[in-house]
C-alpha cells in the first residue's frame, strides 16, 4: 500500500485494500498506472476514461421508461461499467427518447415519480377497513333478551384445566363448535357467538364440546393418556383431573336453569327445559 | 441528447474484486452485511422448521407414536417457517433493495443487525415456551401472551428501517417494489397487534378464534404474496435486465393483496358462532386474493415473454416464476373454499391445512429463493456454490409441497364428504376410538402428505445449502458495491453500484 491509496482510501471512505485492488482493475482495464488511478481518485488529477460502451437497443425499453423532460433517475442498481456515459441515439420525430443511464442502459428499475409515503397510508387506511369489517363487525357481542347463552359457569378446576387444553395445543386437532350444517348433526346444540370454550379451527380429531353427554371421566382419562392413536399427553395427576373438569363441564349449552332456555331450531339441540345427561 | 443522471457524477469505483469479505465487513457496504445475516439466519430457521414440520406431518397420522403431540409440534413449525424463516428472509429481502431503490444508505443498519439477533433469540424463547408448555394455545404460534410483546417490538424494526430509509430517498421514482415493501412492513406489525389484541381479557373466544384466523391469512396474503412478490418483481427485472411489462398490473397486484388480507382467514368460520353476513362478504370479498396472485404472476410472465430460455442458469428466478404460479392456486384454492357452499364441506378440515402448508412452505419458501439466489451472490461476493442445488430445490419443493397440497386438500375432502354422509358423526358418540374408524380413509393420505413432507423437507435442506455454502465455498465473482458520499450528515446523495472481474 502506498500514501496514494491511503489518500484515496480517505477520499471516497472505502478501505485501503480495496481501494488498491479496485485501482489495479481499473487500471488494467483502462491502460493507465494504478497511480495515475490513485492520484485522481485522491483528488490529484484526471480519471482515465475507458472507450465507450454500446448503447442497448431501444426496443427493450418498454412502459417503465416513460418521457422524460428532465434528467431521468439513473439505473441506481444496474452494474455499472467504468465508462463514461455515451450520449442517447438521436430519435426520430414523434419517436419517445429512452431514458439512458450512465452505463448506457434503461433505467429498467425506475418506475415513475410518485410518493411512497402514500402508499403507506393507503395500506394502513386499507388494513383499517379490513380490520373493522372482517373482524371488529363479527366478533361483536350480540344480545337477544331472552336468548340462550353458552357462556359456561366453569368450576376453578375445570378453568385451570382449560388452561391446560390450551397450552398442550389440544385446539390444534380438536374443536369445540357445533354449526348448524348436516356434518354435524348429533354433536349437540349449535355454538352461539357467546361461548367461552376453546373453538379451534381444525377437526383432525373428534369435536370436544357436550363431551361430558356422551363419555366418562374414566374414559377421557384414558385417551389423554395415550390410547389409540392419541398422543399421550404426559400430564400430572392434578392436570389429567383440570383437563377431565374442564372437557365434562364443556356443553354448547349450560343448564337449562342456567340460560333460561327458550327453544330452539338447532339440530340435536337439548331440549327445552332438559338437563343435559350428565358423566 | 439526454443528460447523465446525478448519480453518475461520481467517478465510479471501477472493477472491483471483493471477495476479501473481511475488508467488506468495515467497508461502507456494511447495510449489505445485514441482508447476508437475515437470509443465512433465515436458512438456518428454515431447516428447522422443516424437521419440525415432518414431524407434525408425522404425529398427525401416528400421533400415538411421536413424542410430542401434533398442537405443539404445529405450533413450533409455524413460529420457526413464519417468524424464523419468513419473516427474517424477506425482511434481509426488502434490506437488500432499499438502498438499490431509494438511492440513499439503509437506515440504522445497526438497529437492523439487532433486529435479526433479537428477532433470532424470540423465535429460540418462543419454541422452548411452546415445549416447556408454557404456550397459550392460540394458533398459530401457541405463544403465551407476555411474549407476543417483545416481538410486536421486534417487528416494528423492518417498518422503522424501511420508513426512515424511504423518507430520505434520493430517487424521486419508484419502482412498483417499493410499494410492495413498504405495504408490508406496515402491515405486519398491525397484524401482530391484531393477534395480540386476541388475548386481552375481556376478548371473547369467538373474537380470539378470528383474530387468529386474521392474522394467519393476513400473514400470508399481506406479509408472504406481497412483499415476496413484489420482491421478486425486482429480481426479475435485475437479473434479466429487461423493463417490468406493466406497472399498472403490479399496482392491481399490489392492492387486491392487500384488500384480500382477512377474508380468507374469516372463511374458515364459515357457518360458526359469527354473524351470517360475514360468510358470504368473505367469499364476495375473498375474490380479491387469487385475483392480486394472479396479477403479478401474468405481469410476471409478461415481462419474461421472449426471454424464457434465459432462465435455464437463473435458479432463483426460476424459483420465483415458480413460486408465484403455486400462489395462484393457493389463492384459488382459498378462495373456492370461502363459498359457504363449498365450507360447509371443507372448513375444519385438512384442506385449509394443505393452504397453509403450500403457502407457507411452497410460496413462501420458493419466494424468497427468488430474491435469496439472486442477492447472496451480489452482496457476498461469492456465486452460488453449484447450480445443481437451487435446481434440486427447486424440484423438491414443487414436488414436495405440492404432493403435501394435493394429499391434504383431499383428505380434507374425504373427511368433509364423509361427515356430511353421516359417517363421522356417529363416531362422534365414541370419541377418540370412533374418531379414527370414521377418519380411515383420510388417514392413507396423511400418510402420503407425510412422505411428500419428507421430499419437501430435502429441497430445504437443499436451500439451506446452497445459501450456507454461496459464503463458505462459493466461487469468487463481481460483487456489487454501493459507495455513498460523504455528507452523512444530510443522509448520502450518491450511489454508484460497481460490479468488477474475477482476478
Amino acid at each position: 500500500m502506498s500514501e496514494l491509496s491511503a489518500a484515496a482510501a480517505e477520499a471516497l471512505g472505502v478501505p485501503e485494500a480495496l481501494v488498491h485492488r479496485s485501482a489495479a482493475a481499473r487500471a488494467a482495464e483502462t491502460g493507465a498506472s494504478i497511480d495515475d488511478v490513485l492520484t485522481a481518485w485522491a483528488g490529484g488529477g484526471d480519471v482515465p476514461v475507458a472507450k465507450a460502451a454500446e448503447a442497448p437497443p431501444t426496443d427493450e425499453v418498454a412502459e417503465e421508461t416513460a418521457p422524460a423532460p428532465e434528467a431521468p433517475a439513473d439505473d441506481i442498481v444496474a452494474p455499472l461499467s467504468d465508462e463514461m456515459p455515451k450520449p442517447a441515439e438521436p430519435v426520430s420525430p414523434g419517436q419517445v427518447a429512452a431514458p439512458t443511464t450512465a452505463s448506457g442502459k434503461p433505467p429498467i428499475l425506475v418506475g415513475e415519480a410518485d410518493n411512497p409515503i402514500g402508499v403507506l397510508v393507503g395500506a394502513v387506511a386499507l388494513f383499517l377497513a379490513i380490520f373493522l369489517v372482517g373482524l371488529v363487525g363479527p366478533a361483536l357481542p350480540a344480545e337477544i333478551p331472552g336468548a340462550r347463552s353458552s357462556d359456561l359457569p366453569f368450576s376453578e378446576a375445570a378453568l385451570r384445566g382449560q388452561h391446560i387444553y390450551r397450552s398442550v395445543g389440544c385446539a390444534s386437532c380438536h374443536t369445540q363448535l357445533v354449526r348448524p350444517v348436516v356434518a354435524d348433526v348429533d354433536l349437540g346444540a349449535v355454538t352461539l357467538s357467546d361461548s367461552n370454550q376453546v373453538l379451534g379451527t381444525r377437526r383432525f380429531g373428534p369435536d370436544l364440546s357436550n363431551l361430558g353427554a356422551r363419555t366418562t371421566a374414566s374414559q377421557i382419562g384414558a385417551v389423554v393418556t395415550g390410547l389409540g392413536d392419541h398422543p399421550s399427553l404426559a400430564l400430572a395427576s392434578e392436570d389429567l383431573e383440570d383437563l377431565v373438569a374442564y372437557l365434562l363441564e364443556s356443553r354448547t349449552l349450560g343448564t337449562a336453569a342456567e340460560n333460561d332456555v327458550t327453544g330452539t331450531d338447532d339440530v340435536g339441540d337439548t331440549p327445552a327445559g332438559e338437563e343435559p345427561a350428565q358423566p | 441528447m439526454l443528460p447523465p443522471s446525478r448519480f453518475a457524477t461520481r467517478e465510479p469505483l471501477a472493477a472491483t474484486q471483493t471477495a476479501d469479505t473481511r475488508a467488506l465487513l468495515r467497508s461502507a457496504s456494511d447495510g449489505d452485511r445485514v441482508v447476508s445475516a437475515h437470509f443465512l439466519a433465515g436458512a438456518l430457521f428454515l431447516t428447522l422448521a422443516g424437521g419440525f414440520e415432518l414431524l407434525a406431518l408425522f404425529s398427525l397420522r401416528f400421533g400415538g407414536l411421536s413424542p410430542v403431540s401434533y398442537g405443539r409440534m404445529e405450533s413450533m413449525a409455524n413460529i420457526t417457517v413464519m417468524l424464523g424463516f419468513l419473516v427474517m428472509s424477506l425482511t434481509g429481502g426488502i434490506y437488500y433493495v432499499l438502498p438499490r431503490l431509494t438511492g440513499t444508505r439503509l437506515w440504522r443498519r445497526d438497529l437492523a443487525f439487532v433486529g435479526m439477533l433479537a428477532m433470532s433469540g424470540l423465535v429460540v424463547i418462543d419454541l422452548l415456551a411452546v415445549v416447556l408448555g408454557l404456550g397459550g394455545g392460540r394458533q398459530p404460534f401457541g405463544l403465551p401472551w407476555w411474549l407476543h410483546i417483545p416481538m410486536l417490538a421486534v417487528l416494528t424494526i423492518p417498518f422503522l428501517v424501511t420508513v426512515m430509509t424511504v423518507r430520505r430517498r434520493e430517487e424521486t421514482r419508484s419502482f412498483v417494489t417499493l410499494w410492495f415493501v413498504i405495504g408490508g412492513v406496515t402491515w405486519l406489525p398491525l397484524l401482530y397487534l391484531v393477534y395480540f389484541a386476541g388475548d386481552l381479557p375481556f376478548v371473547s373466544s369467538l373474537a380470539e378464534t378470528y383474530s387468529d384466523l386474521f392474522f394467519s391469512a393476513g400473514f400470508v396474503t399481506l406479509w408472504v404474496f406481497a412483499v415476496g412478490g413484489g420482491l421478486f418483481y425486482y429480481t426479475v427485472v435485475k437479473e434479466l435486465e429487461i423493463p417490468l411489462a406493466s406497472r399498472q398490473l403490479a399496482a392491481v397486484g399490489f392492492w387486491s393483496l392487500g384488500f384480500a388480507g382477512a377474508w380468507w382467514g374469516t372463511a374458515q368460520l364459515v357457518f360458526g358462532p359469527g354473524p351470517g353476513w360475514i360468510d358470504g362478504v368473505s367469499a364476495a370479498l375473498g375474490l380479491a386474493f387469487p385475483i392480486g396472485a394472479l396479477a403479478n404472476a401474468s405481469n410476471v410472465s409478461l415481462t419474461l415473454q421472449g426471454h424464457w430460455e434465459r432462465l435455464s442458469d437463473k435458479p432463483g428466478v426460476v424459483s420465483g416464476v415458480i413460486g408465484l404460479y403455486l400462489g395462484v392456486t393457493v389463492a384459488i384454492l382459498a378462495s373456492f373454499a370461502s363459498f359457504p357452499s363449498v365450507g360447509s364441506i371443507t372448513a375444519l378440515t385438512a384442506y385449509w391445512e394443505a393452504i397453509e402448508y403450500g403457502a407457507l412452505f411452497g410460496v413462501g419458501v420458493l419466494l424468497v429463493a427468488g430474491i435469496a439466489f439472486e442477492a447472496m451472490p451480489r452482496v457476498s461476493g461469492r456465486d452460488l456454490s453449484s447450480l445443481d442445488r437451487p435446481r434440486s430445490f427447486n424440484r423438491w419443493t414443487v414436488i414436495g409441497a405440492g404432493g403435501v397440497m394435493i394429499s391434504l386438500v383431499t383428505a380434507g375432502l374425504v373427511s368433509g364428504f364423509s361427515w356430511v354422509a353421516g359417517s363421522n358423526s356417529a363416531a362422534y358418540v365414541d370419541a377418540g376410538d370412533g374418531w379414527a374408524a370414521g377418519a380411515g380413509a383420510s388417514d392413507v393420505l396423511l400418510l402420503v402428505a407425510f412422505g411428500f413432507g419428507v421430499i419437501a423437507f430435502l429441497g430445504q435442506l437443499a436451500y439451506a445449502a446452497t445459501v450456507i455454502g454461496t459464503v463458505t465455498i462459493g466461487r469468487a465473482v463481481p460483487q456489487e458495491i454501493l459507495v455513498y458520499g460523504s455528507d452523512d450528515r444530510q443522509g448520502t446523495r450518491e450511489v454508484t453500484v460497481v460490479e468488477g472481474e474475477d482476478e
